[in-house]
């Protein structure tokens, strides 16, 4: 234990000296705050995007807020996700290339600690981040648009946190198994893609996809209850999640 | 909508952080003595004139990890 709270000071001094540590929470925020300025100004913008006839009349209802918070988090599922996995590409590939992890597994401490020390703390890094960016969008909501309970929040970014982990492990794993950083991007990123895109096509067999967790929390959002079944897609998430952990941690 | 019918006070915050992640980019490119994929004016370039995104694909495909 106490040598695995070494490795994990050591994965947080790394992010510190790369700044991971402010720039992920501050992008998050960034797209966070985007969203409910944007749909807040969007009669004014497209006022001004130009082009329109004379004496055109725009009326676009006022979201509520659930609307805003879920269009948040699906803005989350795209830049978000894309810029999780830009970030973790590089976790073990890039130590192994450079020649860091065998100075590091020279000494008394198993692959599994060490690999484990780097899930840790990206995990924590990305619910930091991921929470960041949620509370900002709630408070600009509240503000701009209408008060929208907390509870209904956290349990929507909640089960959100648990499909982005699920994609963060499995870039740790391939990060663990190939040398190049933008295949590694690549695949983690195919994977979200197609599971997102085929998951609502085929509704009948997917009802177990983890992708699923985003429309819950999208639900839980707009309608403050989760539509469907969510329990199975949980648990096959959190499965997953652990079978791609498990072999990670196994010494290629 | 003029320009003084924005409200900054909610605008600001966003501004603040775009202008944080650049200055944070600019000055580690300034510092750091290891090379860059790519050279490092160009991301300078991209880092001053693409808010948000240029910093962030400074510090993901940029930066080279040591």
């Amino acid at each position: 234990m106490n040598k695995w709270l070494v490795l994990f000071r050591k994965e947080w001094l790394e992010m510190v000296r790369n700044y991971k540590v402010i720039w992920l929470p501050l992008v998050f925020v960034v797209f966070g705050l985007l969203q409910p300025i944007t749909l807040y100004y969007l009669p004014d913008i497209l006022k001004n995007a130009g082009n329109m006839p004379e004496g055109t009349v725009i009326k676009i209802a006022t979201p509520s807020s659930g609307e805003v918070l879920c269009e948040t988090l699906s803005q989350f599922n795209q830049m978000g996700i894309l810029v999780i996995v830009l970030a973790f590409m590089g976790i073990v590939a890039a130590e192994r290339r450079s020649g860091m992890m065998k100075m590091i597994l020279v000494k008394p401490v198993t692959y599994t600690s060490y690999i484990l020390s780097k899930w840790v703390s990206a995990l924590l890094l990305t619910f930091v981040s991921l929470s960041l960016g949620m509370l900002a969008a709630w408070y600009y909501t509240i503000l701009l648009i209408g008060s929208f309970p907390f509870v209904d929040l956290a349990q929507g970014t909640g089960i959100y946190f648990i499909w982005i982990s699920f994609l963060l492990t499995f870039t740790l794993f391939l990060s663990s198994r190939l040398k190049s950083s933008g295949l590694i991007a690549a695949l983690a990123l195919l994977l979200g893609i197609v599971l997102s895109l085929v998951t609502p096509l085929l509704e009948k067999w997917m009802k177990w996809s983890p992708a699923q967790l985003t429309g819950a929390a999208s639900s839980l959002l707009t309608e403050g209850a989760a539509q469907g079944n969510v329990l199975l897609p949980l648990t096959i998430t959190i499965l997953l999640t652990a079978l791609f952990l498990y072999l990670a941690v196994r010494e290629p | 909508m003029g320009f003084s019918s924005i409200n900054w006070a909610l605008v600001a915050p966003l501004i603040g952080i775009e202008l944080i992640l650049m200055i944070i980019a600019v000055v580690d490119l300034s510092k750091t003595t290891t090379q860059t994929n790519g050279p490092k004016w160009m991301w300078v370039l991209i880092s001053l004139f693409f808010s948000i995104i240029g910093p962030i694909l400074y510090f993901t495909i940029g930066r080279k990890h040591t």
